[in-house]
């Protein structure tokens, strides 16, 4: 495998930030009472993340050592604020639905962290495929979150009607603590799924 | 010495920078994100009271509006509320008749209450309840609005939103009407 393909492909598995790492649990958690919100959320982190990884590792040899962080933070913040004006301009109903998680992507670990394990130390090429990855599977992780809880919190999907009529919707799947369940379970179906494939290649 | 100058001005560079590129957006976004409340309000002002053909804007302490049907004829107004919910702001949008000043229906036009509990505001069994409530009526959970079970914080806050606007919303409307 290419370094650039391991790349890309370690945050959508073996590195997922959800499901492996446990890191930007907050949106992960706060967001994902539909599938819809889970995947808007998602792909508002991986826009921030795209840029702010690949402006960082263009100026890393400018920014002294001292003041990364304070530059990586207003890097990352211009690229929320701006994530946060498209969204409430363009998306105004998705908008509404993630409210305050938008604006709070600045804090997510997940942008920093890539910022300063990856960006600020690879080249530009690598360090765009890396935050795209990892883009990519949180945006996943937080759409089949989303899903689950929204299949059994509500009986519905993307807003459309599956479950069959006699089904009776699991009211705390779409509560809070439905979002630990269902992370929990997620979780341990991936380290099963992970063990049976590590099982074949070794 | 040097070394501090330079991360002086490398910050001072990224910040100003990033003001730049934040005016210019915020310049390009900010019509289209005023446009888009106005057509939410507008659009729920339909929602909230029948036979409407155009609505008016009214100025005034909270946001209300004018609606009149296809001849011209006034059919009563809309007016903007906000309760203290479970989670944040509740603001509900009330219409209320020309002749009766009764209300003839709310639409809840933006909460950030508890999914699947909270939420239920929005429904219509839960709306309902506030059609045909004049002055006259306390407007108050418990008493002539049924609770929902598990969001009483939620179903408060609507409650508020109708209540305390209710009759400054009508000594505006029929004093803009003389």
């Amino acid at each position: 495998m290419t370094r650039a393909k391991a790349d890309f492909l370690r945050g959508l598995w073996n590195e997922n930030p959800v499901f492996r790492l446990l890191i930007g649990l907050c949106p992960a958690l706060g967001v994902t009472s539909t599938a819809i919100n889970g995947i808007g959320m998602g792909l508002a982190t991986s826009f921030v993340l795209l840029c702010s990884s690949t402006l960082i590792s263009v100026i890393k040899n400018i920014i002294p050592a001292k003041v990364r962080i304070p530059s990586y933070i207003i890097i990352i913040a211009t690229f929320v604020t701006i994530a946060d004006l498209s969204m409430n301009a363009f998306a105004p109903e998705l908008h509404r639905a993630l409210g305050v998680f938008v604006p709070l992507i600045v804090v997510n670990c997940l942008v920093l962290g890539r910022s300063e394990a990856y960006a600020s130390k690879m080249p530009v090429g690598l360090a765009a495929i890396d935050a795209l990855g990892m883009g990519l599977g949180f945006t996943w992780a937080l759409g089949a979150l989303g899903g689950v809880r929204e299949l059994l919190g509500t009986g519905e999907l993307f807003h459309v009607q599956v479950m069959p009529a006699f089904f009776e919707p699991w009211g705390i799947m779409a509560a809070p603590p439905g979002a630990f369940l269902s992370l929990g379970f997620l979780v341990a179906i991936m380290n099963i799924i992970s063990a049976r494939m590590n099982k074949k290649t070794a | 010495m040097r070394e501090s100058l330079r991360m002086v001005l490398v910050l001072t560079v990224i910040a100003m920078v990033s003001a730049g590129v934040l005016s210019q957006v915020y310049q390009f976004t900010s019509p289209i994100i005023a446009e888009n409340q106005a057509e939410r309000m507008e659009s729920g002002v339909f929602e909230v009271l029948e036979n409407v053909d155009s609505v008016e804007f009214i100025d005034g302490p909270f946001v209300m509006f004018r609606a009149y049907d296809a001849d011209g004829n006034p059919v009563g107004f809309a007016y903007a509320g906000e309760g203290s919910g479970y989670a944040g702001p509740v603001r509900v949008l009330v219409g209320v008749d020309h002749e009766t000043k009764e209300v003839t229906g709310i639409t809840v036009l933006e909460h950030t209450e508890t999914p699947g509990l909270g939420t239920q505001i929005e429904e219509e069994d839960f709306r309902s309840q506030f059609v045909g409530k004049d002055t006259d009526d306390d407007i108050e959970i418990d008493t002539d609005i049924d609770n929902i079970t598990g969001a009483t914080q939620s179903a408060r806050a609507v409650a508020q939103a109708v209540r305390e606007n209710l009759s400054e919303a009508i000594s505006i409307y029929e004093g803009e009407n003389h």
